[in-house]
């Protein structure tokens, strides 16, 4: 599975990004540095990543550095699958 | 297309309230009410519900989309409203329109509100069919979800553990909490959290869509336990998976044309028995 191209599928729709997501690199800072990225979408993309990879994500995972950029947000998905 | 906005009296203030309906009164095809979705989900399908709206007026349909109480312009605020108050909201809307009409009554819940709207119908106790958009299945879960948006708030303020322990201890102590802009009472929070989508009473049938972004989906597994016991059951019910984005919850709001056809589609066919 190409873990990096769906999470940026993901992060691109719950975004609305229009594409943009597809020219970060993995040091690409989200959290703080992404306007979109508010509560409500900190959530959706929580949901939305735990329905496409079909995980389940506890309350105490949730963390600001799961979200610091491209490469962190990945090592969480590829953690939670390995898990 | 016939189109008017006004507020409904009852016992508790006023509904603001939108009906469309088509121009000929000839071609009546069934009379809709739209039990919308929870808090922020609400705000971003307005979009997609006023097209959907639009396109079943055109098609011969009748719809009344209503603020429930403590929601957009309806009385009260989101702080005072209770699931008991919803239901009677969505019973209430039922009544109003079938006194305008008797063509068959469809409730069209999308997220949440197919949770009220399977429950209005089981308490009506007459025949409506029932179109769900994006069903929650379990209120419970669908809590956890809400509550976690103060979780994420923190985060983007740099505290974060043990927040929902924290909300949930409030409410239980009979507090209202404060989420996302929208105060949750604990009489909201309790029926949200016992809400579950049972089976339907059997006098309609129910039309299931699930919106997915990704081109190879399938419905969630969530659904297919639902579907497959309830169509053991006897109910008649039918599901179908379009493409589009989860525009109840984009940053932006988003259309998904795909699910307007759908929609249209599944409530014209007619069902073998």
């Amino acid at each position: 599975m190409d873990i990096k191209g769906e999470v940026v599928a993901v992060l691109d729709e719950v975004l609305s990004l229009k594409g943009r997501a597809r020219g970060f690199s993995l040091n690409t800072p989200l959290l703080g540095a992404i306007p979109e990225l508010d509560s409500m979408a900190v959530v959706a993309l929580i949901t939305t990543l735990e329905e496409r990879f079909g995980f389940t994500v506890d309350d105490d995972e949730i963390d600001g550095s799961v979200f610091a950029s491209l490469a962190s947000l990945i090592d969480f998905v590829q953690g939670k699958l390995a898990a | 297309m016939a189109f008017e906005a006004f507020f409904l009296p009852t016992a508790a203030g006023h509904r603001f309230a939108l009906l469309h309906g088509p121009n000929a009164p000839t071609k009546h095809c069934g009379a809709v009410v739209y039990v919308p979705p929870f808090a922020e989900e609400l705000n971003k399908s307005r979009r997609m519900a006023a097209l959907q709206a639009r396109a079943m007026a055109t098609a011969g349909y009748t719809v009344l989309q209503m603020d429930l109480l403590g929601c957009g312009d309806s009385s009260a605020d989101f702080g005072d409203a209770t699931w008991e108050a919803w239901l009677a909201d969505v019973e209430l809307a039922c009544d109003w329109l079938q006194q305008q009409t008797a063509a068959p009554l469809w409730l069209w819940g999308q997220r949440t509100g197919c949770l009220l709207a399977n429950e209005a119908a089981n308490r009506m106790g007459r025949p409506v069919n029932l179109l769900f958009w994006q069903p929650v299945v379990s209120g419970k879960q669908f809590l956890q979800q809400f509550l976690r948006l103060k979780l994420a708030a923190g985060i983007l303020g740099g505290e974060s553990k043990g927040v929902t322990e924290r909300l949930r201890k409030q409410l239980q102590q009979g507090k209202s909490v404060e989420v996302a802009g929208y105060l949750l009472s604990p009489a909201l929070a309790a029926g949200l959290e016992k809400a579950e989508l049972l089976l339907p009473h059997r006098s309609g049938r129910v039309e299931w869509i699930e919106i997915s972004s990704r081109p190879d989906a399938s419905l969630s597994p969530a659904a297919l336990a639902r579907l497959t016991q309830w169509q053991a059951a006897g109910q008649h019910v039918r599901s179908n998976l379009v493409n589009g984005p989860a525009f109840w919850q984009t940053s932006e709001i988003s259309e998904c044309p795909a699910l307007l056809d759908a929609s249209l589609m599944a409530m014209s066919e007619t069902v073998a028995a």
